[in-house]
């Protein structure tokens, strides 16, 4: 019997090419995708998910209140104590690690100086929560000892080659000496850290690198990524309940008011750290759910589409089967048996897309790897919580698609459509007007969301920061390297006519502005607190000229000034925190800014110091004596003076090379990392692009195979009307007529689910576009001319046919 | 065999009521050969349909062997269709993706007869109707006394104690029209029932007996034989 059914489904598959073609075509490059968005999905849901411990490990994160108690911070990593703290309170954590970054940092064997990037502190028993695979040496002693470092096997031949690196010295920043003491694996690509150098965390008592006394009482140095492992299946509440009173318990009271009230502690689970994580101080950036949820449903859009044509392309066709129906209806086929029949016809087309599928989805994986910048294999798809779905597929997608169809054409009445009373599918036009409505309005809302993204993205590159970014060249480096030097460095720069300014700061626009210390404003004669937060970056008298920010009232820093040494400038936002009607007011206020006193000498315009996901917040540049803790500079902005851009850097290079020969140069271009900034969005934009296309094409390949059923059901009126003297455009417009209404339609219902959609995602952005209403009129003109040329070619092919030959077909 | 008795059909449209059988009563017996004859619109097919369990009438009474078929579900009526009656039309209604020898076999498949046993039932019949030669051919390959052929052959191969054909010669010139009437004459005489619609007053002489029909009643009964 199957058999029978088998024979019948191949051979009508052979008879109607194009047919078939659009199905098996539509339904494989449908699978496809899912295919290919399945092996992504897994590859962001697997994240941290190889270590053995997985489920049992959690990091420590910590919020600050403002003084309104609005979070006004989230760091993924806390202060130094934190750690053995917890251990202590609660006898539940079973072991405490913790990681500490170090930042870029050069290093050097013999005559080799590289700057590495993935340096991190890590605690001796970081092996015991992180699955490390050492290669070389004792996992239980290699980080025990001070000034031991292990690294991974691509960097060990970095520096020494084919020597054996084991008991090798290598020097960090040209002043401490750190012994290779084992080799390791580098992480798997999914983990949220990947460490290539790891310096043993008992290195940081040394007073000259960090101090066992800050270790213990550092409250305020929040960078010591923390993890602790519980038993199985813990109740985390037990802990995170109990916090509270551990932060008043060891933190003290400082300023009358218990911590809890302002900074609170929270548990996040291993494995969520990717996808949901997204707080203000990450080890690396990671995923983000949204996506996964984003491109699941693109997936099963396309699916759906290409299901859809299935449906409607069956059910348009079920005229041609009409007469087998009733024959074997008459032979004694009962309806569930023709229902039996049909659908394994849409199965057997399910399986074959679905091998064919699996093909393409090796065939275009690495298309799908240089755009996400990601490294996934098919592997990932060769598990059993894959295969087995999989071998499922042609049957779940099949019945789907098939069972409108099979319900449909089982239905027929043998004495109709032997006696040819049957007319074709007449029954199921609405539903198929149905479908095509569904597939319409999915391509619309696609093309719509596809523009706005783009929109955004061109937006937020193309905005004025409020200052110029090109040809600004910046370096980090350590402010005690060229310490008093700084100044000769400086005036060597600018003696070349290549470079125009040279600045320092803490902070470079691009990042973030996370810093942040109390701040008291004029009050009468006296300062008073500021109860808004002012994040600060300290800033030189080069760094305002060197980046061109305008200046709103007052002046920039000057040398010319000997107050200036302690001095402020504000932005226009933080003055307005400060209650003030006029940038003007501030000018020549007395200002403090964590023990930093002076006086306000100009205000800023607002310009986007961080990318423009965030509001511009209030800003403080402070100019500190050199060597007030936490008051030090970390980066040299260098801006070129005309589009010499080159010899600018070689006079850079050649000038840093003599200042600091034991630092590499490395630099980046400021326009580069802002463009880095948008690149996540960047991919998913093109991502969502060919998706799209994707889609569209599918249905469009869908609204041919039913327009040209349509048209040839209609070649005897098309004859009949030209006999009685239409033109071949009246009939072009006949035939059209019905498939544009349906775009419109389609239109209809899918602009206010785009603009629901679009709205959410915008909401995202601290500076978005609005969505404007011309972006739907030309979606929806967009997918009418693709509609209209789809049916059209084929309508003015009918129309051109001598109407002898139409009218002949009966 | 056949018993029928104040049969009604009445079709509908919104504004049309058309009576197609009007209490009609008659009845067949085993191992008859019956021409129904009438003019277009007088009720024949609708009969025909109901005889072969493809339509059901809205009133009045229809015993098949002995048991009241009249009120059958879809399902039971395929299943006595499948075992009792072949069917034979004026437009062969072979599938087209089907070969002779498949198309034939499609009555067996649905019976659950097993594989070899289907093979030498569909030679048999296929021998019997000389297309054996055919029986790798699709229907388009064939004339259309061929074709017809097929068609009987598929209506016999289950060994239905009833055949219903309908203007078995309407589109055969007249010696394939022929040769299909002595197949029948033939079936008849191993046994096999034959309730036959027909235009052909010739074809109808090949039969016992002849109801005809107007308006649907029956008007006249000529008993041939």
């Amino acid at each position: 019997m199957l058999r029978n059914y088998l024979k019948i489904a191949i051979r009508n598959m052979a008879k109607h090419k194009v047919i078939s073609f659009i199905n098996l075509f539509g339904l494989t490059v449908g699978i496809t995708c899912c295919l290919l968005i399945l092996t992504y999905i897994i590859h962001e849901v697997s994240y941290d998910k190889y270590n053995s411990k997985a489920d049992r490990v959690y990091r420590v994160t910590r919020s600050f209140n403002n003084k309104e108690g609005i979070v006004s911070l989230h760091l993924g990593a806390v202060a130094p104590p934190f750690g053995p703290l917890l251990r202590n309170e609660f006898p539940d954590i079973e072991k405490v690690t913790r990681i500490f970054p170090v930042g870029t940092v050069p290093m050097r064997y013999e005559e080799k100086i590289f700057n590495e990037k993935d340096v991190y502190f890590g605690d001796d028993n970081l092996f015991s929560i992180f699955d490390v695979n050492l290669e070389k040496g004792n996992p239980h002693t290699a980080l025990s000892d001070p000034y031991s470092v292990i690294l991974t096997e691509d960097l060990a031949k970095k520096y020494f080659g084919g020597e054996d690196p084991v008991n090798k010295v290598i020097r960090l920043n040209n002043q401490f000496n750190f012994k290779v003491t084992g080799i390791f694996k580098p992480f798997p690509d999914a983990a949220h850290l990947h460490p290539r150098m790891m310096l043993s965390f008992a290195t940081l008592k040394d007073t000259a690198i960090y101090g066992e006394r800050k270790l213990q009482t550092n409250w305020g140095n929040n960078a010591f990524f923390t993890y602790l492992l519980l038993p199985p299946n813990y109740p985390v509440k037990n802990i995170e309940t109990r916090f509270p009173a551990f932060l008043d318990k060891y933190m003290g009271n400082p300023g009358d008011t218990k911590p809890s009230s302002w900074t609170k502690l929270f548990l996040q689970r291993l494995t969520d750290i990717h996808l949901t994580s997204h707080l203000d101080e990450e080890i690396e950036e990671n995923g983000d759910i949204k996506r996964v949820y984003i491109f699941s449903a693109i997936a099963l859009f396309i699916l759906l589409i290409a299901c859809i044509n299935y449906m409607n392309l069956s059910t348009a066709r079920s005229a041609l089967r009409a007469k087998e129906i009733g024959i074997r209806k008459t032979s004694g086929a009962q309806r569930s048996e023709i229902i039996v029949q049909f659908l394994s016809e849409s199965v057997l087309i399910t399986a074959i897309a679905t091998i064919l599928a699996i093909g393409l989805t090796w065939l275009t994986l690495p298309l799908l790897n240089a755009v996400t910048g990601l490294d996934l294999t098919i592997k990932a798809l060769l598990t059993l919580k894959v295969i087995i779905p999989l071998l499922l597929t042609p049957f779940v997608i099949g019945i789907l698609s098939g069972i409108y169809p099979a319900l449909f054409m089982s239905s027929f009445q043998p004495v109709k459509v032997l006696k040819g009373l049957f007319k074709a599918g007449s029954g199921s036009i609405s539903f198929r007007k149905v479908l095509v409505v569904a597939q319409f309005a999915i391509s619309i809302i696609l093309i719509i969301c596809t523009a706005i993204v783009f929109q955004q993205l061109h937006y937020m590159q193309e905005k004025s920061l409020g200052f110029d970014k090109s040809r600004i060249v910046t370096i980090g480096y350590d402010d005690a390297s060229l310490g008093k030097t700084f100044e000769s460095f400086r005036n060597e720069l600018r003696n070349s006519a290549y470079i125009k300014e040279v600045g320092r700061s803490s902070r470079i626009p691009s990042g973030r502005l996370l810093d942040e210390n109390g701040a008291s404003t004029e009050s009468g004669d006296s300062l008073r607190p500021v109860s808004a937060d002012i994040k600060y970056v300290v800033a030189d008298y080069d760094f305002v000229p060197t980046y061109g920010v305008h200046v709103l009232a007052g002046r920039n820093f000057s040398r010319a000034y000997g107050t200036d040494t302690t001095s402020f400038m504000l932005n226009a936002a933080a003055t307005r925190a400060l209650g003030l009607q006029h940038p003007e007011q501030a000018v020549g206020r007395n200002f403090k800014y964590g023990d930093v006193k002076g006086k306000i000498v100009g205000v800023l315009d607002d310009f986007h110091f961080e990318s423009m996901h965030q509001q511009i917040v209030p800003l403080a540049l402070v100019m500190a004596p050199a060597g007030t803790p936490g008051f030090g500079f970390n980066f040299i902005s260098v801006k070129i003076a005309g589009n010499n851009v080159s010899g600018g850097l070689a006079h850079l290079e050649n000038t840093w090379k003599r200042y600091l020969p034991q630092i590499p140069f490395e630099y980046s271009f400021l326009d580069e990392r802002f463009e880095q900034l948008y690149q996540s969005e960047q991919r998913q934009g093109t991502l969502f692009t060919s998706f799209s296309a994707i889609a569209i094409f599918i249905a469009c390949l869908g609204l041919l195979g039913l327009s040209a059923f349509a048209i040839s059901q209609r070649i005897k009126e098309i004859g009949i009307r030209k006999v009685l003297g239409a033109s071949v455009s009246s009939i072009v417009t006949l035939l059209s007529k019905d498939f544009l209404k349906l775009v419109a339609i389609a239109a209809v219902i899918a602009f206010p689910i785009a603009w629901y959609v679009m709205h959410h995602w915008l909401m995202d952005f601290a500076y978005r576009i609005s969505i404007q209403w011309w972006i739907f009129i030309v979606a929806g003109i967009l997918a009418s001319a693709v509609a209209l040329i789809t049916i059209g070619l084929q309508a003015v092919r009918a129309a051109m046919s001598p109407p002898v030959k139409s009218l002949r077909t009966e | 065999m056949i018993k029928i008795s104040d049969l009604q059909k009445v079709y509908r449209t919104e504004e049309v009521e058309t009576v197609a059988l009007n209490h009609l009563s008659f009845e067949v017996k085993e191992g008859e050969f019956v021409s129904v004859m009438g003019p277009s619109g007088c009720g024949k097919s609708t009969l025909l349909n109901i005889l072969g369990l493809l339509d059901d009438p809205d009133g009045g009474s229809f015993i098949f062997n002995g048991t009241e078929v009249a009120h059958f579900n879809e399902r039971k009526r395929a299943d006595l269709r499948k075992r009792n009656i072949g069917f034979v039309f004026q437009s062969f209604n072979l599938i087209d993706e089907l070969t002779v020898f498949e198309n034939v076999e499609l009555p067996l498949i649905y019976l659950g007869v097993k594989g070899p046993e289907r093979k030498q039932r569909v030679e048999t019949v296929l021998d019997k109707m000389q297309i054996m030669h055919r029986r790798n051919h699709y229907p388009q390959q064939l004339s259309g006394g061929q074709q017809q052929r097929v068609a009987v052959a598929r209506a016999v191969v289950n060994n239905p104690k009833l055949i219903l054909a309908d203007e078995p010669t309407g589109n055969l010139d007249s010696s394939n029209g022929n040769e299909v009437m002595q197949l029948l004459t033939d079936l008849n005489e191993q046994g096999t029932t034959i309730i036959m619609v027909t235009h052909s007053e010739h074809d109808s002489r090949y039969s016992h007996r002849i109801i005809r029909m107007l308006d649907g009643q029956t008007v006249t009964e000529n008993i041939l034989v």
